[in-house]
């Protein structure tokens, strides 16, 4: 056997082990129902901001708490809780993605990624086609 | 009904898509002409000068697409789609390049620009190649210029055009505003996103669509290689481009880090964004090729490694290209473009390619040199072809990663990238960047074919045993032991002193053979100071503030943002910082804060003032940009991460609000926002003449002292006067500080006298939550990018005197 098999081989066992361990560290997109049936665990959850209840950010309390009603997908609410800022404009947020997990009955997340509308203020937009929110900007609050 | 629309600038849109139709005309052309010259050797002159003339007029086409562009946006012609999207009239002049490429059209046209310039100079310069290599580069051109046709064929709408109307735009036509005659009268364009307006942004793009362009050289020598059957003869003229395109796409890849650092929020040059991991995988795997190439030139040997590479790493652009601009990566990137519904034309692209390159290879495989003898494990090509190994699976590993969504689309899984995406790569990333440092540090020490032993180990020693003490002191000096830490702090140090020491004692500092040995102190250096600045990076902006967190769970233990009022020090670290105040220019809103520094005596002195902003966009939202102080050995970056913006309304800020009403004895203090007040005395001797008042009414008056933040003392006496019975107090103001005391009452039996605080509502609105963190030894890794394009720039040089 030549060195460069050895080579080859030892190149094919790290290769399957990063697929597997990004298969292992990657996260799921869920709805709030599967990440309350499993508090504790980390998922990534979709949804939307409730503008009709409160968002509470008191800096002058605690800079590092934002707290918001949030629908995912399936309807379901749930308050959140994010260790953070209020990110900027984030009533304007059509979309929002939490990365996080359910404590009792609340999500904690550590990270918010939100989905700016940048439709023409003018325009109506019920006229416009979804793709029109061009270019969005995605920002990722860390 | 037609509407008659006014002011109107048909003639130029109409001048923009000749030039597209002429351009993806000629490019095919060209691609034809040209590929028959390379096939039929008899008759190809007249062949190569019908494929010359054709890529010329498609060059000056491309040129006249892009200078129709620029004239509508320059002069504002928003019933240009383009030109209404991406700029607006308020725009500064500077960053009308930055909306030529804010697009995906601009942004293909930029790509294909760079194509045009080095197809050019390979007509001028590759000889005997310029029909196979140009044959290419055609072929890739056509592929481009469909990218702006914006023609539907069967249904299938191909590119996208620059040139249309906003009132012909599938997306825009319904606009209520489109419908009238004279709406241009009014139009103003829809600006660009701020994010984009900053000078990395001027410059980044250009760059790493140079480095992107520059990948196809080499591609196209290698696939002229197989197809002429000259395997080996390729090598010689794409080693120089192969240097060439490393340096500028990496020197891109790093203006995209420097505008993240300088511009973007996120606290850090890289974050492992799959934007970002895009454009480095390809860079890897091209790392992987040059070195390889080498291999072959010295040794003849890993022929197929290299055609396995060099191709692989146009196809990563081409795979980049698609994942960023087919909207695939809409949900999981910062700066990803969105869809424009281009991404099976994408995919036409990329697959394409990988299947002619699969093909030629597969076809020439059994004809390609074959190594005769097994190697040598002292030899510097076998080290060399495991390290360009680590590079190949270390541009697997992320862009495996980054693929998430695109696995899901084809196996319609539901993956999440991993919640913590930063320790996930530096989890692989670290190890393979340790084995890679090390090998960059012996690599040179080993000769061709066989090594001595014992001297190469000779010749290493006072490497290894400074490295050693150096790594020791960067050690101790940070206090961190941790494994991954010491190992690649250990081999990037190695790596920088073993390539010195190679250059001034192996080489005696001879400057024609210096490259590698630059670019490699370059990359260790890069290293050193990625490793440092992001695992020593230090946030200082605990919260200090007296609230308790830990109440709401002990994973809200994070505490990085500050809140500061206007005015207000708190200690960060080793400063004390103030906010100063906002101060509006345009669009930006600039927040000023003090860093400031106690000196012997205990006296607070100014250090610097940072300035961190936010952009104010309506449509697109406020963007934050921090600000960062630069010194030899470290960065202090600040960043508002929360700030009340909406306008204050001039009258209602300067109300007084009551804050508190307290009873005080004579030495007891209050506090207001911004100040400690004392009741110094109680005054009964009041020049009556200056209030007015009666010389029957009581009047008592509370001297206050007031001591502000900056230890200015100001003093207040409000006025509890009984006027016939009545108690009509007179207010005391502090204008500076924005105070009111109004005295109200005073109770006999116990001396006290009660205050009643007022501030402006001003005083208590105005503060910010900021962030700050410190990198340190961040210059390590700018300075060893200045090292490594500069070692790049000689071995080009040197390559190019070798050829000729």
């Amino acid at each position: 056997m030549k060195k460069i098999h050895i080579v080859v081989i030892v190149v094919i066992a790290v290769a399957i082990a990063a697929i597997m361990s990004t298969v292992s560290d990657s996260s799921t997109y869920a709805s709030f129902a599967i990440a309350q049936n499993n508090a504790g665990d980390e998922y990534h959850v979709v949804g939307k901001l409730n503008k009709e209840k409160e968002m509470v950010y008191n800096p002058e309390v605690n800079a590092n708490l934002f707290s918001f009603y949030m629908k995912d997908n399936e309807e379901k609410e749930v308050k959140v809780n994010y260790k953070g800022t209020k990110p900027q404009d984030f009533e304007r947020s059509e979309q929002i993605v939490i990365c996080g997990k359910i404590v009792g009955t609340e999500f904690e997340a550590d990270k918010i990624l939100m989905k700016c509308p940048s439709k023409y203020n003018n325009g109506q937009p019920g006229e416009l086609s979804s793709n029109t929110s061009r270019p969005k900007i995605s920002r990722i609050i860390q | 009904m037609n509407i008659q629309y006014v002011g109107e600038h048909l003639l130029i849109g109409d001048i923009g898509n000749l030039f597209i139709v002429v351009s993806f005309v000629a490019a095919l052309l060209s691609a034809l002409a040209y590929y028959f010259s390379a096939q039929n050797k008899l008759a190809n002159t007249s062949w190569k000068r019908i494929g010359r003339a054709s890529f010329r007029i498609h060059s000056i086409s491309v040129l006249g697409i892009m200078g129709t562009m620029f004239v509508i946006i320059f002069n504002h012609y928003f019933e240009y789609q383009y030109a209404w999207q991406h700029s607006s009239k308020a725009l500064p002049v500077r960053y009308i390049l930055s909306c030529f490429w804010e697009g995906q059209e601009g942004s293909f046209l930029l790509w294909t620009f760079w194509h045009i310039v080095l197809g050019n100079i390979l007509i001028r310069y590759s000889g005997e190649w310029e029909s196979s290599v140009m044959t290419v580069v055609s072929v890739v051109q056509i592929f481009l210029s469909s990218m702006l046709l914006g023609i539907y064929i069967f249904g299938y709408k191909l590119g996208s055009n620059p040139f249309l109307l906003l009132r012909e735009h599938p997306d825009y036509a319904n606009l209520p505003f489109v419908k009238i005659a004279n709406y241009l009268e009014t139009l103003d364009g829809r600006g660009l996103n701020p994010l984009l307006q900053n000078y990395w942004m001027t410059i980044h793009p250009p760059t790493l669509f140079l480095g992107f362009a520059s990948t196809l050289v080499p591609f196209a020598y290698a696939i002229a290689g197989l197809w002429q059957k000259k395997y080996t003869e390729w090598l010689k003229p794409a080693l120089p481009w192969t240097f060439f395109g490393v340096m500028i796409l990496g020197t891109g890849i790093l203006m995209g880090g420097a505008w993240a650092y300088e511009a973007l929020s996120f606290g850090g040059f890289w974050a492992w964004d799959p934007v970002e991991n895009a454009s480095l995988v390809p860079w890897l795997t091209f790392v992987g090729g040059a070195h390889v190439m080498v291999i072959y030139k010295n040794k003849g040997q890993s022929l197929v490694t290299t055609f396995f590479l060099i191709f692989l790493t146009f196809i990563f652009i081409l795979y980049s290209t698609f994942l960023t601009r087919s909207g695939i990566l809409g949900d999981t990137s910062v700066h990803a473009f969105t869809d424009l519904g281009m991404s099976g034309q994408l995919l036409v692209y990329l697959l394409f390619f990988v299947f002619v390159s699969a093909f030629l290879l597969v076809k020439h495989y059994k004809h390609l040199p074959q190594e005769k003898d097994e190697d040598n494990i002292t030899s510097r090509e076998f080290w060399m072809f495991i390290g360009a190994l680590v590079l190949l699976i270390s541009a697997f590993q992320i862009i495996f990663t980054t693929s998430i969504p695109v696995i899901n689309k084809v196996f319609g899984s539901n993956l999440a990238p991993p919640l913590n995406p930063i320790q996930h790569y530096n989890s692989w990333q670290v190890p393979f960047a340790i084995i890679i440092s090390c090998l960059i540090a012996i690599g040179q020490y080993f000769n061709y074919k066989a090594t001595d032993t014992k001297k190469f180990l000779n010749r290493l020693l006072i490497s290894i045993l400074a490295s050693i003490v150096i790594s020791i002191i960067i050690m101790l000096s940070f206090n961190t032991f941790n494994g991954y830490f010491i190992a690649l702090c250990f081999t990037s140090v190695f790596a920088i002193l073993a390539n010195l020491n190679y250059l001034f004692r192996i080489l005696k500092g001879n400057i024609k053979k210096a490259g590698p040995s630059i670019a490699h102190i370059g990359f260790g250096m890069i290293l050193l100071g990625s490793l440092i600045s992001t695992s020593q990076s230090e946030t200082i902006s605990i919260n200090t503030s007296s609230v308790d967190v830990s109440k709401l769970g002990k994973d809200f233990s994070n505490n990085d943002n500050l809140l500061l009022s206007l005015n207000d020090t708190l200690k960060m670290g080793k400063y004390f910082v103030t906010y100063k105040g906002k101060k509006k220019e345009g669009i930006n809103v600039y927040y000023a804060i003090d860093y400031l520094e106690k000196d012997a005596n205990g006296k607070y002195k100014l250090s610097f003032t940072l300035n961190p902003l936010v952009q104010t966009n309506p449509r697109m939202g406020n963007i934050a940009e921090p600000d960062t102080r630069h010194f030899l050995q470290k960065d202090i970056y600040t960043h508002v991460t929360y700030a009340e913006l909406e306008e204050e309304n001039e009258t209602s800020s300067n109300e007084f609000v009551e804050k508190s009403t307290q009873s005080l004895q004579i030495g007891d203090s209050l506090f207001a926002t911004n100040s400690i007040v004392v009741l110094e005395s109680l005054l009964k001797d009041i020049d009556r003449k200056k209030y007015n008042l009666n010389d029957s009414d009581i009047v008592v008056a509370a001297h206050l002292r007031i001591t502000d933040i900056n230890n200015k003392t100001y003093f207040a006496d409000p006025l509890y006067v009984i006027e016939e019975n009545y108690v009509s107090p007179l207010d005391a103001k502090v204008e500076a500080l924005g105070l009111k005391f109004s005295f109200t009452k005073i109770d006999i039996q116990t001396g006290k006298v009660e205050i009643k605080l007022f501030e402006k509502k001003s005083n208590k609105k105005e503060f910010i939550v900021m962030k700050a963190i410190i990198f340190p030894g961040i210059n390590i890794l700018w300075l060893g990018c200045f090292l490594m394009i500069i070692g790049s720039i000689v071995a080009i040089v040197n390559r190019l005197r070798a050829r000729n």
